[in-house]
């Protein structure tokens, strides 16, 4: 049986539950079904409840509600939320002029860089949450092969809709900004419209791949952004 | 009561002028900061003796050397940092409530005290609400800060009367401490105790590295300190960095981050170091949520 996670106080109206485990679809299982729990029985209680790799945290309204729930917490039966199984597929042109850190990127991990691009688009990525930047995605299950210390000092500008790895993830920036991640190629997407409710089209729990294009096709997506597709 | 369109312009201003209200309560699941005005407690004041909503928006001001000029009646209110205010070029001795009549220009000039500075307006400023509410973010607003020859709009409102004692007067006094509340944050108990000790024992200065994303402290944190799993944080959080820096973070922060959360600000220090400047000194004191 899981225990259930420890809940630690971080203000009169903010605390969060923590579990003492690296982030993995397990995991995330668990913190959307603590996520729906909270969503289903304490609403009125709960102004916010934001995801990250390891924690959940809770907004609450006034103190006394987060009092009880953590005096409850030992006690409540909560079940995991089957995760999605809806997978986005992202183009991407991995051309060098799109991904500037191809080049460095393969020479470090001692590769090639249709290796690199072979392994990186290969894979479905997890979407755990939004963070860092408006719709940027914290994406789990980059091949270990990939893993990349992040740029000791961070580049003052990365495109928007860059695709890049950073640590043990890989991801997409949303808009143009500054950033440590070594970029490897560029999505056409718009990833964040804060005019469109949600503002971003995907959800934690979905599945990310990525599926290469050639440079010819990326232009012609720059110029046209498709809408986003999933299966 | 008359509620028409009435536009305010401005003349001039410094950088970070913005339009602020309580800030955006949902979005962040989407990666989208807070926003909101940095001294709350300001801006709901000005809103109180206005006698509006506690979401109705304002104009946060950072820098002295700021014109407006409006083209209808309505009522105003200043709270916040201590500046010299003229009207028309004559000096007001309190800024709590000014009547504001066809063509009047609204003048601020040096601080005297304090950081920030918020212009409240009967009903508040009408810009777009884009996510739930009127505060500039850029990639999230059309605009990011406000410009000389920007026009806003409010509701002009000639017939009002505030219902105050015309004698109430701002006082600065609750922000002049060097004290700032903490609790612990979530991540207190990876610090060793000569760290904590020096965390508590110490006064750190506001550096120059402040906006409204955060406040950078002057001096170095030695400590052994892990990278951690990325996590969300919150306007107040501390969070220590490998390298030592103390950060912390405020209205306009990422909504996760992967350095150690050591601290939490409760929220009236939170209003109170944003009327902090670079050079002035804290003192964290601990106390249990």
């Amino acid at each position: 049986m899981e225990v259930n996670p420890h809940y630690t106080l971080i203000s009169p109206l903010i605390g969060e539950l923590k579990w003492d485990e690296t982030p993995s679809d397990g995991l995330l299982s668990r913190q959307l079904g603590w996520m729906d729990f909270l969503k289903k029985e304490l609403l009125e209680q709960i102004t916010e409840v934001k995801l990250g790799f390891t924690t959940l945290s809770i907004c609450w309204k006034i103190t006394e509600n987060q009092r009880l729930f953590q005096n409850q917490i030992k006690r409540l039966k909560v079940s995991n939320r089957e995760l999605s199984s809806r997978i986005w597929e992202l183009q991407v042109c991995y051309d060098l002029e799109f991904g500037k850190d191809l080049d460095s990127l393969a020479m470090f991990h001692r590769m090639t860089i249709p290796e690199l691009i072979k392994m990186h688009s290969s894979q479905a990525y997890r979407l755990h949450f939004f963070g860092f930047l408006p719709g940027f995605m914290y994406l789990n299950g980059l091949p270990e092969q990939l893993h990349t210390p992040r740029k000791s000092i961070p580049d003052r500008s990365v495109e928007a809709g860059s695709v890049a790895i950073g640590g043990a993830h890989t991801g997409i920036y949303p808009i143009e900004s500054p950033g440590g991640w070594h970029v490897i190629g560029r999505c056409p997407l718009v990833m964040f419209d804060p005019h469109s409710s949600p503002p971003v089209w995907a959800e934690p729990g979905d599945l990310i791949k990525f599926e290469q294009i050639d440079a010819d096709k990326m232009k012609k997506l720059l110029l046209l952004p498709p809408t986003p597709t999933s299966r | 009561m008359t509620r028409d369109f009435a536009t305010a312009t401005i003349l001039k201003t410094g950088p970070g002028t913005s339009i602020q209200d309580l800030g955006r309560r949902n979005s962040s699941n989407f990666g989208v900061p807070v926003s909101g005005a940095m001294d709350q407690r300001s801006l709901l004041w000005v809103n109180h003796l206005l006698q509006n909503q506690e979401t109705d928006a304002v104009i946060e001001i950072s820098q002295p050397g700021f014109i407006i000029e409006f083209d209808s009646p309505t009522q105003i209110s200043l709270a916040g940092a201590q500046a010299k205010v003229k009207l028309n070029g004559i000096e007001i001795k309190n800024p709590s409530q000014i009547s504001i009549r066809i063509h009047d220009q609204l003048e601020i000039g040096a601080f005297t005290v304090g950081a920030r500075l918020y212009l409240g307006i009967r009903h508040g400023f009408q810009t777009p609400k884009i996510l739930e509410s009127r505060s500039f973010f850029h990639q999230v607003t059309e605009r990011s800060q406000l410009s000389a020859g920007e026009k806003v709009t409010y509701f002009s409102d000639s017939r009002w009367i505030s219902s105050h004692n015309a004698k109430v007067i701002w006082s600065t006094e609750w922000f002049q401490t060097n004290a700032i509340a903490v609790f612990p944050g979530p991540d207190f108990g990876l610090l060793d105790r000569i760290v904590g000790d020096k965390l508590f024992k110490d006064t750190f200065g506001i550096s120059n590295l402040t906006n409204r994303m955060g406040i950078q402290l002057s001096e170095l944190l030695e400590n052994s300190l892990p990278e951690l799993p990325t996590n969300p944080v919150f306007p107040g959080t501390v969070q220590l960095t490998s390298g030592g820096k103390l950060i912390i973070l405020l209205r306009d922060a990422q909504v996760t981050g992967g350095y150690p959360r050591i601290l939490q600000l409760d929220e009236e220090s939170q209003w109170i170091i944003a009327q902090k400047r670079t050079g002035d000194r804290i003192r964290f004191k601990l106390i249990s949520p």
